[in-house]
């Protein structure tokens, strides 16, 4: 899968305790300090994973050059550098281009979710689409009107300067 | 910062004590003469135990709340309605479900006389600032816990408020997101360009309050008055798991219980 599916802010958050760290901890410890189960910095971990701002390493969390980047810049800065990423994933990728294959760059809701039934018949498509939203928004790619359910590309997501 | 004796005084409590109940039968005592003063410059927490009035007394100094004894001043005038120098981030976030982001921040400039389009252009500024661009017509119901404690704040900070407070901003949140969103606000904090000039933060978690802090109130439990003040004097940004602080955390968790 490769949709993050944990909020943004937990995955930032799990990159600030590794900087605290020096960069490198042995993830059982970020549980124990956080008192946290690691069930729920797994999805975290995955997440950061994912996005190349860290890294596993027989149970150690290494922070990435991506991911020293990421926490340096401020909050527009970072928006900047995840949509870029998050346009490269495979699958987020395939949204976008299911979004962008209509000629106003704007579908609905249930479009959507037809789509990743079909694509990804393996995962729970309602909950996918609201991680697409979550991380659409935040990386400025996205943008969705609950009250009208229509998800539309921005300039920023058609690969278009503003 | 060596220099806070001579920085201006923002707000002065004076001898505040609050009840609950009449005052000629049996009164709930929940602050007792409590003095101290904000001066510019200040990021000042105040801790306490549960119940010892912590939070009204944040009440007490916009104006929400009026003491039964005691005064409060605010550049040297006493407060007698709400301040409107200053704005408050809730615990709970305080959200209105049917307004969008955008909405929500437009209430922070409620009662100002801005035309429409400054407003516009005033939450759309702070909305980005706070890291919320993106989210400018999602529904409370559609944002993390983190993200909705962004708009609350995005709707203390629109109004640039001359004092900021905050009553457990981060105590309703997981681990994760309070240790990003503790770093955003000080690093909102350290930006010299933004207001506000002194925040007052209430918190429950002494970690927290030496980690963010320049001063320290310690409340007592009920009634609450000032067990102690404390000044933190470690340079920022501060390493939230170094000895120093371990050990300011110990000493002042040593007045609470």
């Amino acid at each position: 899968m490769t949709i993050p599916r944990v909020q943004v802010g937990r995955v930032i958050g799990l990159l600030e305790v590794l900087q605290d760290f020096e960069g490198k901890v042995d993830l059982a410890k970020v549980a124990d300090e956080l008192r946290l189960e690691l069930d729920d910095i797994l999805p975290a971990v995955d997440a950061a994973k994912l996005l190349r701002l860290l890294q596993v390493n027989t149970g150690d969390l290494i922070l990435t050059e991506d991911g020293k980047m990421l926490l340096s810049k401020n909050a527009s800065g970072r928006k900047r550098m995840l949509n870029n990423t998050l346009a490269s994933l495979g699958e987020f990728k395939g949204v976008i281009d299911f979004i962008k294959s209509d000629h106003n760059g704007e579908v609905t809701k249930d479009e959507l979710v037809r789509f990743l039934k079909e694509n990804m018949p393996d995962v729970d498509s309602e909950q996918t689409f609201s991680w697409i939203v979550e991380w659409g928004r935040y990386s400025l790619l996205l943008r969705y009107d609950s009250g009208s359910e229509k998800i539309k590309i921005t300039h920023k997501g058609a690969g278009l300067k503003e | 910062m060596t220099t806070q004796i001579e920085m201006p005084k923002l707000v002065e409590l004076r001898n505040v004590t609050k009840a609950y109940g009449s005052m000629t039968q049996r009164p709930q005592v929940v602050l007792e003469h409590i003095n101290f003063t904000v001066r510019q410059h200040e990021f000042i927490s105040i801790v306490g135990p549960s119940g010892c009035g912590k939070s009204t007394l944040l009440r007490i100094m916009m104006g929400l709340v009026k003491p039964e004894d005691g005064e409060v001043y605010y550049h040297d005038k006493k407060i007698s309605s709400i301040c409107d120098a200053m704005s408050m981030v809730f615990q709970t976030f305080a959200l209105f479900p049917w307004l969008n982001v955008v909405g929500n921040v437009e209430l922070g400039l409620e009662g100002k006389s801005f035309s429409k389009e400054e407003k516009r252009k005033r939450v759309l500024d702070i909305v980005k600032v706070i890291g919320l661009e993106g989210y400018e017509e999602a529904y409370p119901r559609e944002l993390s816990g983190g993200m909705k404690q962004r708009v609350g704040l995005a709707r203390a900070m629109v109004s640039e408020p001359e004092i900021l407070l905050m009553d457990e901003p981060f105590s309703a949140l997981d681990p994760l997101t309070s240790t990003h969103l503790r770093e955003e606000v000080l690093h909102l904090w350290a930006d010299p360009a933004l207001p506000p000039e002194a925040v007052v933060m209430v918190t429950h978690n002494v970690d927290e309050a030496v980690y963010m802090s320049d001063r320290i109130i310690v409340l007592t439990s009920r009634p609450g008055t000032i067990a102690k003040e404390i000044h933190i004097d470690l340079p920022r940004p501060r390493d939230p798991r170094s000895s120093e602080l371990y050990k300011l955390v110990d000493e002042i968790t040593g007045f609470i219980v």
